[in-house]
């Protein structure tokens, strides 16, 4: 318990003001005193006063006769009208103002509108607990009569300070001092109002302080107000350029420099640049030079410096079982979306295109003749390079993967088309057994 | 106006008969509701299969209650507090009845361990097939009888010596008064926490979560620790309430602390919805077909119907009521709240396990084979209520009264702990 030694008797009261009486002060030894004082006063019947401490003092309010505060009731208001708010918005984004639709979700679903709520809930409750904390308190308080009295200072320290205000009817100052002296005060203060008006008011220095920063505060709406009510050529106002400007071109820009004025420049002539040289036309392009050109339907009678699609692998490549089940999982990763687990053509888009009244072809790869027949070469070119409405995957599968992925292909057009003796001889009665079978042909 | 205060002198501190008469009337309970659920099992005509669900569900249960004790007392100590201490003696007693809650549980571990196939289907021989269970293949080494025999065994062992632990010293304290004891529990529990942390999530994942071997969701033991947190503190306020009808603790323990056990099973009710929607959002979003199957046959078909009652009753009814401070400060109204929740813990429980009692039969060619739960075929999954999943939870509780009943003994109350004065004058602001 915060003791000190200001031990002075009781005194009447000592100028600090020559205006009309505001209230007397009391300060008391110990917060427990200060309670038992406050419910002396309160059955005095006193209403304007009030109690001053360094920390919550237990049963400080129950002593004063202060009802409970409404605030946790402001509190669930507001936090009520934060959920509802927070689906309210969200209903009016995506399903009224701008409705979109994102992989056939509905627009406007409860599940996914719960963490908005939520956090929406809590915003609106902090806020209604913080800032109805300060107007309940009505708080800021930046003045006080009190404040003149040089005791009041110590009360973030260790005073614990009791204020009556002279405009209590019950008020009376000998009577009032008595029972605050009864009732254990160590000093009781007078607290005196100013009468020249000048020191009443509040010093000019602070009203012009208010008024300007005010003003300042507005100069970024009124420039935000102009910018929507007028046009203008110039760019942005660049608060912060960052590295945003530099003396360098960037892609597909205008060059006075140049002759052909591009910033663009090409290769030099005669150079490759880093990590894309791939000299070798078989591995990295499906494409070779053979001498005799008899079974090559569609190059038999080009030149023999002109390249051919190739029909086996390139010697990198072990075709193995590994490699084949490398191969399952890319097409399955990258390939299956459009031509579906086992090469049909029917993957998830089409299908959803269709369901959604568009179309998105995708070839059908085992039972086309044109692509069971196809060379491996130019399978791997396509995959590498695209085919019509299909883009090229040469940037995002390694040409090792591309070649698994014509493996796989050519796996899969062997299953779609096999024949029952392809089946070994114990199985053949059993062709009924496959529909437990995962989504993915077997090997 | 004093900040601390001592016991009553006319306060009765001392258990006397009631533990004696609480463990006689569980094990009559226990008794007559488990003899009645193992005729009404046998009358199932499924070889056990349904009471041994529902005596899964009701050792959860029991199992939970004491969880939730066990926790505040660590978390009593860990966090140095000075409300509960008035309470703590009797959250201690509650934790130490895991032993008899672990030994009841080997209603359910022994036929497993014999063999018994139709409790968890990754027992049963048809969980090997490679085909039909590739995504349970991989787990089957975990899950097996043996193995989680021997992890049901340390569960119980690991609870029950850091129950044992906090009883033993804090009874300790009531003879020599050293508060030097206080301080080797706060240094004790940190540890003990970690732990209780680890056996709570993998109890979990065994018990419960395993019962759907083919799915997955790792906020599964933080969700069902949130529903233990629920059911023990409203267990401890009715318990607390059992002790002060019998004319003891009647000073010591106030409105001020049932106020704080009930803004704690305020505070897990709503974590529990938090946790489980975690779980439900993750999932719904991702639309992963292996995890989203687990809420299918839950959302839609008879299911949907207790999960309706899961929001409503235990989370948006208890949530909107127990925000307010009356009532958790007025007793009968806690109290109310308190039955509530222990019943929808049960519901909690009972949604979690009861949905997987249907398994799927597929055929293969001309083989039949045992799916298991979680294929998504909702005309599979009934609710199918039946007697028995309540007498065996009302037996097991009553076994849950007998381990209780043992303990309790001697003081009810710490009665030298130095915090124990701050404890009684305890005023919620």
């Amino acid at each position: 318990m915060a003791h000190h030694d200001h031990n002075e008797p009781a005194e009447p009261a000592h100028g600090n003001g020559d205006g009309e009486l505001y209230g007397v002060l009391a300060e008391f030894d110990t917060p427990g005193e200060l309670v038992e004082a406050a419910r002396k006063v309160r059955d005095a019947g006193y209403t304007e006063f009030d109690c001053f401490s360094p920390f919550p003092v237990h049963g400080i309010d129950e002593a004063m006769g202060i009802k409970r505060t409404i605030l946790p009731l402001l509190v669930f208001c507001g936090g009520f009208a934060g959920t509802v708010g927070g689906l309210l918005l969200q209903w009016w984004c995506n399903a009224y103002n701008w409705p979109w639709n994102i992989s056939g979700k509905p627009a406007w679903s409860i599940p996914a509108n719960v963490p908005i709520a939520f956090e929406t809930t809590i915003l609106l409750s902090v806020f209604t607990s913080f800032f109805g904390m300060w107007i309940l308190n009505k708080l800021p308080q930046v003045w006080h009569p009190f404040f003149r009295l040089e005791r009041f200072g110590r009360v973030t320290d260790d005073a614990f300070l009791l204020g009556i205000e002279a405009k209590d009817q019950r008020f009376d100052l000998a009577r009032t001092t008595k029972l605050l002296q009864d009732a254990g005060a160590l000093a009781v203060e007078n607290c005196h109002l100013e009468t020249d008006p000048s020191r009443k008011n509040m010093p000019k220095w602070i009203t012009a302080l208010i008024v300007s920063s005010t003003a300042f505060a507005l100069i970024p709406f009124a420039v935000a107000a102009k910018a929507r009510n007028s046009h203008s050529s110039q760019p942005h106002i660049h608060i912060f350029p960052d590295m945003d400007f530099q003396p360098k071109y960037k892609a597909d820009t205008a060059s006075d420099f140049f002759p052909d004025g591009r910033a663009n420049r090409g290769e030099v002539p005669g150079t490759i640049a880093r990590g894309n040289l791939a000299p070798d036309e078989l591995f990295y392009r499906g494409r070779e030079f053979p001498a005799d050109r008899s079974q090559y339907n569609e190059c038999k009678d080009l030149a023999a410096d002109q390249p051919c699609w190739t029909r086996g692998f390139p010697q990198q490549i072990d075709v193995s079982k590994a490699f084949l089940e490398r191969g399952q999982n890319r097409y399955n990763i990258y390939c299956s979306a459009c031509h579906g687990h086992d090469g049909e053509g029917k993957g998830m888009i089409p299908q959803r295109m269709a369901e959604l009244g568009g179309a998105w072809a995708a070839r059908d790869l085992v039972t086309t003749q044109t692509v069971i027949t196809m060379p491996n070469g130019q399978l791997f070119n396509t995959i590498s390079n695209g085919f019509n409405t299909m883009a090229g995957y040469a940037a995002q599968i390694p040409p090792v993967d591309r070649w698994a992925i014509v493996l796989y292909v050519r796996a899969l057009q062997r299953a779609r088309n096999a024949l029952t003796d392809d089946v070994p001889p114990a199985e053949q009665n059993n062709a009924a057994s496959q529909q437990l079978k995962a989504p993915e042909p077997t090997k | 106006m004093s900040l601390t205060k001592s016991l009553a002198p006319d306060e009765k501190i001392k258990a006397g008969k009631l533990g004696t008469s609480l463990w006689k009337a569980g094990a009559g309970i226990a008794a007559v509701f488990l003899g009645i659920s193992v005729i009404l099992g046998s009358m199932q005509g499924d070889h056990w299969k349904r009471f041994l669900y529902a005596y899964v569900i009701g050792w959860t249960y029991i199992f939970t209650i004491c969880l939730g004790a066990l926790w505040l007392v660590m978390l009593h100590h860990i966090a140095r507090g000075r409300w509960a201490t008035a309470v703590r003696r009797i959250a201690e007693v509650v934790s130490c009845a895991f032993p008899i809650v672990f030994i009841a549980g080997l209603g359910f571990v022994i036929p497993l361990l014999a063999g018994y196939q139709d409790l968890y289907y990754w027992a049963h021989h048809d969980a090997h097939d490679p085909i039909l269970n590739h995504h349970l293949h991989h787990k089957l080494s975990w899950l097996s009888p043996g193995f989680f025999s021997i992890r049901y065994a340390i569960y119980g062992v690991v609870l029950w010596l850091i129950a044992r632990y906090f009883n033993n010293k804090s009874r300790e304290q009531d003879e020599s008064g050293d508060p030097k004891l206080s301080e080797q529990m706060r240094v004790a529990s940190a540890p003990a926490m970690i732990l209780f942390s680890i056996v709570t999530c993998m109890v979990a994942f065994d018990v419960l979560m395993s019962m759907a071997p083919k799915w997955y969701s790792t906020i599964y033991g933080v969700n069902f620790w949130g529903s233990a947190m629920v059911g023990g503190f409203a267990a401890l306020a009715l318990l607390i309430l059992g002790i002060q009808r019998s004319g003891r603790l009647v000073h010591s323990i106030t409105p001020e602390h049932y106020h704080d056990v009930g803004k704690w099973m305020f505070a897990f009710t709503f974590f529990w919805a938090y946790t489980a929607f975690s779980q439900f959002m993750l999932q719904w979003y991702g639309n992963m077909p292996e995890e989203t199957v687990w809420y299918k046959y839950r959302l839609f078909g008879e299911w949907q119907w207790v999960s309706i009652a899961m929001l409503v009753g235990f989370w948006a009814f208890p949530f909107v009521f127990l925000m307010s401070r009356w009532t958790k400060r007025i007793v009968p109204s806690l109290v109310f709240f308190a039955v509530w929740q222990l019943v929808f813990h049960w519901l909690d429980l009972y949604w979690n396990v009861m949905p997987q009692y249907d398994w799927e039969i597929v055929t293969r060619g001309n083989v039949t084979l045992n799916a298991g739960p979680l294929m998504g075929n909702i005309a599979y999954h009934h609710v199918g209520f039946s007697p028995v999943d309540v007498t065996v939870w009302i037996g097991l509780v009553g076994v849950l009264l007998v381990g209780i009943g043992r303990n309790l003994k001697g003081n009810l109350i710490p009665t030298k702990d130095p915090t124990l004065p701050m404890s009684l004058s305890h005023e919620v602001m």
